[in-house]
């Protein structure tokens, strides 16, 4: 199973010590590595096909990465493919664009309903898995409900979004959105941790799926509890903004 | 009753073609005017004891001041002589720092309970109410996250709103921002949104200047409050309303 990543704080933070922790506790994930985040608005994606964790060593240009990308969110995705080859192009974040602005992506989960799904849209997504049409589902559904974009809160938007996905490709689907200002994440298998004010990791908003969390402190468990739909985080500026169930 | 100016963009943006008719609309309003924004995650705040508009004239420094600064985030205020002296540190923004950010704080409404509110830690010694619901608002989040520090920053902000409203009812109206995010309540009247169509969608402006600030009003959507009892609170990023909750 693919692992997730996420760092959140209101300036700029490089994830020094925990992307490497990340990387070691997920090292089972044997199928590529991508770490995502924004310069100047724009997406920047590093990611690789090869195993982030070798002969009990990291993959020497995700250490590098680790300590060089400085930005406010930071997202990271270790993959175990459950869907598609591997290589570069299948690894993630993937990104697209929708309501003017740049979004990074990466899933966790087995969703193999959506694989034939085929977006009207341009661009596509080179990558033929199931996270790829993931991406480029919620990309078509923004897109078409664009004009409810004054009245109508982003959330309630996403949680249509998110209804139909489960109603017509029923999955498992734990993923991060982020537009470099704000993170989503939802959950509906496994859990996402949650930290903030570490004293031994980046004292930043931390998020992982990794189940024990990436130090010994008092992570926060968030899992979709017994007939919830799932569960929907909002995060920024290094905040749990709100967490929402789908109901 | 004074009137509120927010403007919240994906990147750095002047208000200036906003808020000199902000402070067109809000002539009426004699008792003084403030500017308050961002930069570099620090708050900057520009204020005056002074009439916004008086003969036929915007207020020099006002208008200036509206041409030169760009911020992710800006909020102003301008100041109704209901509102007791006219001194410049009545005049607001008003700005803290708590929960590990700057903020600052606009507020227009009344309560005449409110105003023997005792904080631990007053913002300001005279009797002035912006003060007193800032204080309130401050205090009942600061111990809010203290109780129960997995809460998110809606829950504690909607907890505190609805303890407010039931000790100390009254009419308020305010909004709260941090370098990232922006969140306004109120309980009575209305806030109006817009989306600036030239910043391409990446420019959302906020008033609660009836009509909103352009000769379209048809094209500011209204969120209402008619229930003093209870009150909405929006959450906005960019140019975008991600939450909209009712208490």
């Amino acid at each position: 199973m693919c692992d997730l990543f996420a760092l959140s704080a209101s300036r700029s933070y490089t994830a020094a010590t925990s992307l490497p922790l990340f990387a070691v506790r997920g090292r089972k994930n044997v199928h590529g590595w991508g770490i995502g985040f924004f310069h100047r608005r724009s997406p920047v994606v590093e990611k690789s096909g090869e195993k982030v964790f070798t002969d009990g060593r990291l993959h020497g240009s995700f250490q590098r990465l680790a300590r060089v990308v400085n930005s406010p969110i930071i997202v990271a995705h270790i993959r175990y493919k459950s869907s598609g080859r591997v290589d570069e192009c299948h690894a993630h974040p993937f990104t697209l664009d929708f309501w003017n602005q740049s979004w990074v992506f990466a899933h966790n989960g087995k969703a193999p309903a959506i694989e034939p799904y085929s977006s009207r849209l341009e661009p596509r997504l080179e990558a033929k898995s199931d996270s790829a049409r993931i991406l480029e589902f919620l990309r078509d559904f923004f897109v078409e409900a664009e004009s409810r974009r004054s009245r109508t809160p982003f959330i309630l938007i996403l949680k249509d979004a998110l209804r139909r996905l489960l109603r017509e490709y029923p999955g498992e689907y734990n993923f991060l959105l982020t537009n470099g200002r704000v993170l989503w994440a939802f959950t509906n298998h496994r859990q996402f941790l949650l930290l903030k004010g570490s004293s031994k990791l980046e004292d930043a908003l931390l998020l992982t799926t990794i189940d024990e969390g990436l130090s010994s402190e008092n992570w926060k468990k968030i899992v979709a509890g017994p007939g919830s739909g799932g569960r929907i985080l909002l995060i920024a500026g290094g905040d749990l903004l709100c967490l929402e169930n789908l109901e | 009753m004074c009137e509120l100016f927010a403007m919240s963009g994906s990147q750095r943006y002047t208000a200036q073609e906003y808020l000199p008719p902000f402070a067109d609309r809000s002539r009426d309003n004699i008792s003084g005017w403030g500017i308050g924004f961002f930069r570099d995650g620090q708050v900057v705040i520009e204020k005056s004891q002074e009439e916004v508009f008086s003969g036929d004239q915007i207020h020099d420094s006002f208008n200036r001041l509206a041409r030169v600064i760009d911020s992710r985030i800006i909020l102003s205020h301008i100041r109704c002589p209901k509102s007791g002296h006219r001194k410049e540190s009545h005049a607001q923004p008003l700005a803290d720092e708590f929960l590990d950010h700057h903020w600052l704080f606009i507020f227009t409404g009344e309560s005449s309970n409110l105003m023997a509110y005792q904080s631990p830690r007053p913002l300001v010694p005279e009797p002035l109410l912006a003060a007193r619901v800032f204080e309130c608002v401050r205090d009942g989040m600061e111990s809010g996250l203290a109780d129960q520090p997995r809460q998110s920053l809606y829950q504690v902000l909607a907890r505190t709103c609805k303890r407010m409203l039931a000790q100390y009812p009254g009419e308020y109206m305010f909004f709260l921002a941090n370098e990232t995010v922006l969140f306004t309540f109120h309980n009575h009247s209305q806030v109006l949104t817009y989306h600036d169509p030239k910043a391409r969608g990446d420019l959302l402006i906020l008033t609660t200047v009836t009509g909103g600030l352009t000769s379209h009003p048809e094209n500011w959507c209204s969120f209402a409050q008619q229930d003093p009892q209870r009150g909405q609170i929006l959450i906005i990023s960019g140019a975008d309303l991600l939450y909209l909750g009712h208490l």
